[in-house]
């Protein structure tokens, strides 16, 4: 077989599969945004977030820190809006550089967070007056934190991403414990172990693109 | 030339047996069927030059091993790239060909 042109080939077999593995890692990693930039605001909203609801609204109504009641109500919803514009932005630079089935999925799976929380948010609001404070936080904290691992379990479906799966998985699982042991505890276990989650899933995701 | 690299010749593939459109397909491989990725990341992912890029992405194109389409994103002329499925099956079939090489 004649080569078609000048180009120098590759020099033996073994280097050229290290050639083959090296390029396809890289352009993996180009084609899906940084575990970490995805996961830790949220993981570092839920922590921060639910460790001042905790702290303010604890168990049987103790308040650990005497904050004024809107400072959690406000610092958890600011944090979740900043996670989501950072992710937004991190989940659109790199969409754009395929065009395609992948992109529309991810696209669908964006749009799908958006309806589902909104849907969430309208029904609970119906609620949110006829409960007492903390079944009323009960139950908003114990929904949102219930569809996120519904979502995340659905991606890790979607994608066939384990860990996006067990994310899922965990994150339910420590929300059902949570919502059994009660108001106040359920803000601290979400604190620690759902947003100790995020941030162990983002780092394991970056291990393993490096 | 050394006595290994005389099998490679006579058994692989010539099209993709160059070591820049060896990184080409190599790339475009990591993308699932039908979906596309733009000309401007795939010379950044392969630090190629984009005339270098383009040369080799039009012999590629010669072999049906790839698709470059110029369409419009919003309102920018946009060139997409994808790896046509007889080119796949040259990836994998040159992949296959290097491990019985190394084992055989």
């Amino acid at each position: 077989m004649t080569p078609i042109d000048d180009d120098a080939p590759p020099l033996n077999p073994a280097e050229s599969l290290a050639l083959i593995e090296r390029e396809r890692r890289n352009v993996g990693r180009d084609l899906s945004p940084d575990p970490r930039v995805m996961f830790w605001p949220w993981g570092i909203a839920w922590l921060v977030g639910f460790a001042f609801f905790f702290l303010r609204f604890g168990p049987d109504g103790r308040v650990f820190v005497d904050m004024p009641q809107w400072l959690p109500l406000a610092v958890l919803p600011v944090l979740m809006i900043v996670a989501g514009i950072v992710t937004g932005i991190a989940g659109s630079r790199v969409s754009g550089r395929v065009s395609g089935p992948s992109n529309r999925q991810g696209i669908m799976y964006g749009i799908s967070w958006s309806i589902a929380f909104t849907g969430f948010s309208i029904l609970f609001a119906q609620f949110s007056q006829l409960l007492p404070e903390e079944k009323s936080g009960l139950l908003w904290a114990g929904g949102m934190v219930a569809l996120t691992g519904a979502l995340h379990m659905a991606g890790g479906a979607v994608w066939n991403d384990r860990d996006l799966f067990v994310l899922g998985a965990w994150t339910s699982l420590i929300n059902i414990v949570g919502i059994l042991i009660g108001p106040g505890w359920h803000s601290l276990i979400v604190a620690v172990a759902g947003g100790g989650g995020m941030i162990a899933a983002g780092i394991v995701g970056w291990v393993r693109m490096r | 030339m050394s006595d290994t690299n005389e099998p490679l010749v006579t058994e692989l593939d010539p099209v993709i047996h160059a070591q820049a459109r060896l990184r080409v397909v190599s790339a475009l491989s990591v993308l699932r069927e039908d979906d596309r990725i733009t000309f401007p990341q795939l010379q950044e992912s392969l630090r190629m030059t984009a005339g270098n890029l383009s040369v080799h992405l039009r012999k590629l194109e010669d072999a049906g091993y790839v698709e470059v389409t110029k369409t419009h994103q919003g309102r920018t002329p946009a060139t997409l790239v994808r790896l046509t499925r007889r080119g796949r099956l040259a990836f994998d079939d040159y992949t296959a060909a290097l491990r019985a090489l190394l084992n055989p």
